[in-house]
């Protein structure tokens, strides 16, 4: 993937210290095929209970605070890559959440501030990581998001930790 | 120069590169000593190794152990199948498995010395940083690093912030390390420890046991923070003397470059209680006295050590569990089901009214005790987290084996009086 610049759609899930068994429930942990991962994802974080109904394809999820926190299941990082969402912007993620975005070629975005930026339903967002700039194209406003680590930029460009596993004897 | 903190020293023990590279914000590969898997994401693992890696070798198969802990009855075809897909792969790959009845994973790597302090393990469970409490750099991993690091022996890991924490002061019973913990993560969950490590300093800290100390640093993981260490001292060095092991004492530097230092008086603290709907919304007991509760279990990697369960069964002796409540107990290990055994206190606690379930990790993963029921139910756990939904779909506490005891004998949340006799 290019990963000077992106832009796309947005999905609001403005909530702080979302935890895993919230994105995915460990009641749920023997499923693994991705397209059967989709349709729980938030089945139990309250008010978003119809996120599977909506299209995120190509779309830039906005989260708070904490995202990801609790379990190192994969599966909650699988979903939305499963539902083709390019990019999570948050204030902060839990650490192996991050870890594990990154390892399955998932980009998070660590953006202080994010919660308090105007953003809509209809708006489009760009990131430009060369400049570490969030835009929101509808009202041009910007905000500065923290550069994203070269060996995190060169995991993400491999396609993915188990690519750079292959070369390895 | 500046020194280092401990989780910048075993980092630094752990890779090959120059002490200009050891500093916070840094991504640096290092080389494991172990690489674990559970039951939840051992398959998983399994899949993607042989996806990625056909016919290849693990990199050192006395470097990985397999622990299914979180649902090893396999009491349906779906987790049979999985469990079985482990021991398979384990087979041909000479892979250790604690298997059945053994307990939680993490648990098992100090209970029988598979890792020891300064050491690097990796495993799929997101309490692996309760190895800090014996200055072992235990992390949480998803199946994607765990393939790869079973693979090639490696991973990656962002060099966190570290704060330094003093704790001074002192408690006597009923308080325990669950109310210093509870306590210790609603101040840091206030602070913003996300991404950073802890190292806890103290004279109460220096003396406590290997069991609180694995309390403690259990619950940095629901603020969001990458590991809690306490410095590996005399009662470490000690712990590891049963398994004939030598520990190098590993320690930060004086001049150790903390991120901030906090000291926080716990002098004369009370009783601490996590209430719905996040284990970080902690207030004292005296808040919720009298909530009814209708199920209660004690156990997980918080709280399931034969030490714990003992303090329990102290306030349960001579005592009956109230007629509308169950009690359900889930030692964390087998060595700890081996303890409660031999001193009697299994007896005093099935006496008492409470049952006992196979080791492993309880109410978290569902597969020692299920869901303890429905909307109307309210549950205590002296686990850590209490998320809305994850153990059933009603309100859940977290405290401390003692408060778990007494509010199983009034059948609402108690403070404990006295031990039984």
């Amino acid at each position: 993937m290019s990963v000077e610049k992106i832009s796309g759609g947005v999905t609001l899930v403005r909530v702080d210290d979302i935890d895993t068994d919230q994105i995915f429930h460990q009641s749920l942990l023997t499923i693994h095929d991705p397209e059967e991962i989709k349709p729980h994802i938030f089945g139990n974080l309250l008010g978003y209970e119809n996120f599977r109904k909506e299209n995120h394809e190509n779309k830039i999820m906005v989260v708070g605070k904490n995202f990801g926190k609790g379990s190192t299941r994969q599966q909650a990082v699988t979903g939305f890559i499963a539902y083709k969402i390019l990019a999570i912007i948050g204030e902060s993620f839990g650490p192996i959440y991050y870890s594990n975005a990154v390892n399955s070629g998932l980009l998070l975005i660590e953006a202080p501030g994010i919660s308090e930026f105007a953003i809509s339903d209809q708006d489009t967002l760009e990131v430009d990581f060369v400049t570490s700039t969030i835009t929101n194209t509808n009202t041009g406003d910007s905000l500065r998001c923290k550069p994203i680590p070269k060996p995190v930029l060169d995991i993400i460009s491999a396609g993915g930790l188990l690519e750079l596993g292959k070369k390895s004897k | 120069m500046t020194g280092f903190t401990l989780v910048e020293k075993i980092v630094k023990s752990h890779s090959d590169v120059s002490d200009e590279e050891i500093y916070p914000g840094n991504i640096l590969w290092i080389d494991l000593d172990l690489v674990t898997a559970r039951d939840y994401a051992g398959p998983q693992v399994i899949d993607l190794f042989q996806k990625n890696y056909p016919g290849s070798e693990t990199f050192d198969n006395d470097k990985i152990i397999f622990t299914p802990d979180c649902y090893p009855y396999g009491n349906d075809p779906k987790h049979a199948i999985d469990q079985e897909k482990i021991r398979v792969f384990a087979k041909e790959h000479k892979i250790r498995v604690t298997d059945l009845g053994s307990g939680i994973g993490s648990h098992l790597l100090f209970r029988r010395g598979y890792a020891k302090p300064g050491d690097i393990a990796f495993g799929a469970d997101s309490h692996y940083n309760i190895l800090g409490a014996l200055g072992i750099l235990g992390q949480g991993a998803g199946d994607v690093m765990l393939a790869f690091s079973i693979k090639t022996g490696k991973s990656w890991i962002k060099i966190p912030e570290t704060i330094k924490v003093v704790i001074k002061g002192d408690y006597k019973w009923p308080t325990t390390s669950k109310d210093l913990a509870l306590y210790v993560l609603k101040l840091l969950h206030e602070y913003g420890i996300t991404g950073k490590a802890v190292e806890f300093y103290g004279p109460i800290i220096s003396k406590l046991s290997i069991e609180d100390r694995v309390t403690l640093c259990s619950l940095i993981t629901e603020a969001s923070g990458v590991i809690g260490f306490v410095p590996p001292n005399d009662i470490t060095a000690e712990y590891y003397k049963q398994f004939n092991l030598e520990t190098k004492t590993i320690v930060a530097d004086e001049n150790a470059n903390y991120a901030d230092e906090l000291e926080i008086d716990i002098q004369d603290l009370g009783l601490y209680v996590a209430c719905p709907p996040h284990p970080h919304n902690v207030k004292p007991i005296e808040e919720v006295l009298g909530t009814e509760i209708d199920s209660i279990v004690i156990g997980s990697c918080t709280n399931g050590t034969a030490t714990d369960i003992k303090q329990a069964a102290e306030v349960l002796k001579n005592n009956k569990t109230h007629e509308n409540l169950r009690l359900g107990i889930v030692p964390a290990t087998r060595e700890d089901f081996v303890e409660l055994n031999l001193d009697g206190t299994m007896a005093t606690i099935l006496e008492a009214g409470g049952n006992f379930f196979g080791a492993g990790c309880s109410t978290c993963a569902r597969g020692q005790y299920g869901l303890t029921g429905g909307k109307t139910t309210v549950t205590m756990t002296t686990g850590n987290r209490n998320t809305q939904g994850k153990i059933g779909p009603g309100d859940v506490y977290l405290a401390s084996p003692i408060v778990a005891a007494a509010t199983a004998i009034k059948g609402k949340i108690a403070i404990p009086e006295k031990k039984g006799d």
